[in-house]
């Protein structure tokens, strides 16, 4: 059984369409890169999935259970969790205290001093600031933040939105190293949402790639950015399935 | 002299603050701003007496002793808020802001009429703690001992709120939904939990209004809530909406240019002290429109 899987998924807004028919599946501890255009409906696939935006039609599951027409908190629970497009992080609460706020939903608490630790030790600069306001971070630093919060929670299953946007080159090689290590680490299986298909082929993994609401492109990243597929695909040159 | 008009604004000040605190906790998580909150108040007072169109009141849970009475009453409080939540609010939580706050108006109209229904309309003397109207001596001045207990409970209520926002599970919770709602919510974080929580507190707040209001009045008036809503609502404007420590300051700050107005105002402009005062609010506000400490964010609710 997929870890997630996505059936006939369609979300509009009004009558704007942004997601039609949209269906894949991910397998238990595997990374999903999705891709392309601005306005091709990523961020609108990770909302549905973590229940903020609403179906219009199509069915999610998460390890068989329906996930569709749950509300987030429901969702979290069922081990998701989300590094939001923006990053979204409390500017106003302290670093640690934005870690903490996902903590409620476990059951092991006895666990929460350690996985802090770990995630202290992944990104040493969280640690360093743990009692400073979060809105005082910098981009790069607001990332791993919002990386460590998701991470807090323990999901089985993450979705990062971008996690690239606004960071210099240096600052994304290093997010997405300490990303994959903890993926490793807990056996996480990984949905990510990037725009370099070089970026994804260079971390490894699937990518599918959006156009329009729909999956134009579904293959190995490696092979997107070998093949420059691609750039096809953005531009509609017979890429199209 | 104006060791005791420090006493006064103090205690007029702090009334203010934890009014204005009610309103402005809801606000905060659900950016509603509730105007039956001036009506929870009138509510709590009510529930000191026997329900009766009699001229006199007959105490009810307004007898029973301090230690008994203050936690009922603030029970009462949070008990209301919590049904006005479940029942009025909840089903309208995905409602515009504007339908929101008319269901506020319109559930402040029900409870004042439901009120008028149990109690009649005259206004009704009331006795509550009598001996606290005793005047105790400090630093050569004389302050009623009532005064320096409200200046006391208000500080205590600052602080007991202040130390479970920030210490407390629901209290982090409360401050991250404050600012990102939605992103709460994706961290596991309960919205009915939250919401609830926020009108308990407020609604007890309410009822720490009305326990000081009855004290220093000697007064259940069906009509009592309305006007200090209206200070604690000017109060979070200016404060700046959805800040809790600008609600605080701006109670106080009200409260304080209120007794000094009365006291430096030449005998013939007092009677229009409000006037004034009001002006006062009006120029801070062309001064700093988002309020002397602007939120941290304003994103819409849920």
């Amino acid at each position: 059984m997929p870890k997630l899987g996505v059936f006939d998924l369609s979300v509009r807004y009004g009558k704007l369409t942004a997601l039609r028919d949209v269906s894949f599946h991910v397998a238990e501890g595997a990374r999903l890169f999705i891709s392309g255009p601005n306005g091709a409906g990523k961020s609108s696939l990770l909302g549905a999935i973590a229940g903020e935006v609403r179906a219009a039609h199509g069915r999610i599951e998460m390890d068989g259970d329906i996930l569709s027409g749950r509300v987030p908190e429901a969702i979290a629970r069922r081990g998701l969790s989300m590094v939001p497009e923006g990053r979204r992080i409390f500017r106003a609460l302290s670093v640690q205290e934005n870690l903490m706020v996902g903590v409620g939903l476990r059951r092991d608490r006895s666990s929460v001093p350690d996985d802090l630790a770990t995630i202290y030790e992944a990104f040493p600069i969280l640690g360093d600031r743990r009692h400073t306001n979060a809105g005082a971070l910098s981009g790069g630093q607001q990332q791993m933040l919002a990386i460590g919060r998701a991470l807090m929670t323990n999901p089985k299953l993450m979705l990062v939105d971008e996690p690239s946007l606004g960071l210099a080159p240096k600052v994304v090689d290093e997010v997405y190293e300490r990303l994959c290590a903890l993926q490793a680490l807990r056996g996480l299986t990984l949905v990510i949402v990037e725009q370099s298909s070089a970026r994804a082929a260079r971390v490894g993994g699937r990518m599918i790639v959006l156009r329009g609401g729909r999956i134009v492109a579904d293959g190995d990243a490696a092979a997107f950015a070998e093949h420059d597929l691609l750039k096809e695909a953005y531009f509609g040159e017979g890429a199209a399935a | 002299m104006t060791l005791q008009l420090l006493f006064d604004a103090l205690s007029l000040g702090g009334i203010y603050a934890v009014a204005a605190l009610g309103i402005a906790l809801i606000f905060g998580v659900m950016k509603l701003v509730n105007f039956a909150h001036g009506q929870f108040i009138a509510f709590a007072v009510f529930a000191l007496i026997v329900p009766s169109t009699d001229a006199v009141a007959v105490m009810g849970l307004g007898a029973a002793p301090a230690p008994i009475l203050v936690p009922a009453i603030l029970l009462v409080g949070a008990a209301l808020a919590v049904l006005a939540e479940i029942f009025v609010f909840r089903p309208l939580r995905n409602a515009s802001p504007v339908a929101l706050m008319v269901a506020s108006f319109a559930l402040g109209v029900v409870i004042q009429n439901l009120l008028l229904v149990g109690y009649g309309g005259r206004p009704k003397a009331l006795s509550l703690w009598p001996e606290l109207g005793s005047p105790v001596q400090i630093a050569g001045a004389s302050v009623p001992l009532l005064q320096v207990i409200v200046i006391g409970a208000v500080l205590a209520v600052l602080a007991a709120l202040a130390l479970m926002l920030r210490h407390t599970r629901i209290g982090l919770e409360m401050r991250a939904a404050a600012e990102d709602f939605g992103m709460a919510r994706l961290l596991g974080v309960r919205a009915n939990a939250v919401i609830s929580g926020a009108f308990a507190l407020s609604g007890a707040l309410a009822a720490a209004v009305a326990l000081v209001l009855v004290a220093q009045t000697g007064v259940a008036d069906v009509r009592m809530g309305g006007q200090i809503m209206l200070v604690a609502f000017i109060a979070t404007v200016v404060g700046g909406m959805g800040s809790l420590g600008g609600a605080v300051a701006a109670g106080f700050a009200l409260g304080a240019a209120s007794v000094a107005l009365q006291a430096l105002l030449p005998a013939e402009a007092r009677p229009f002290r409000d006037a004034f005062l009001y002006a006062l609010v009006i120029l801070v506000l062309l001064l700093r429109p988002q309020g002397l400490f602007a939120a941290a964010s304003a994103k819409p609710r849920v």
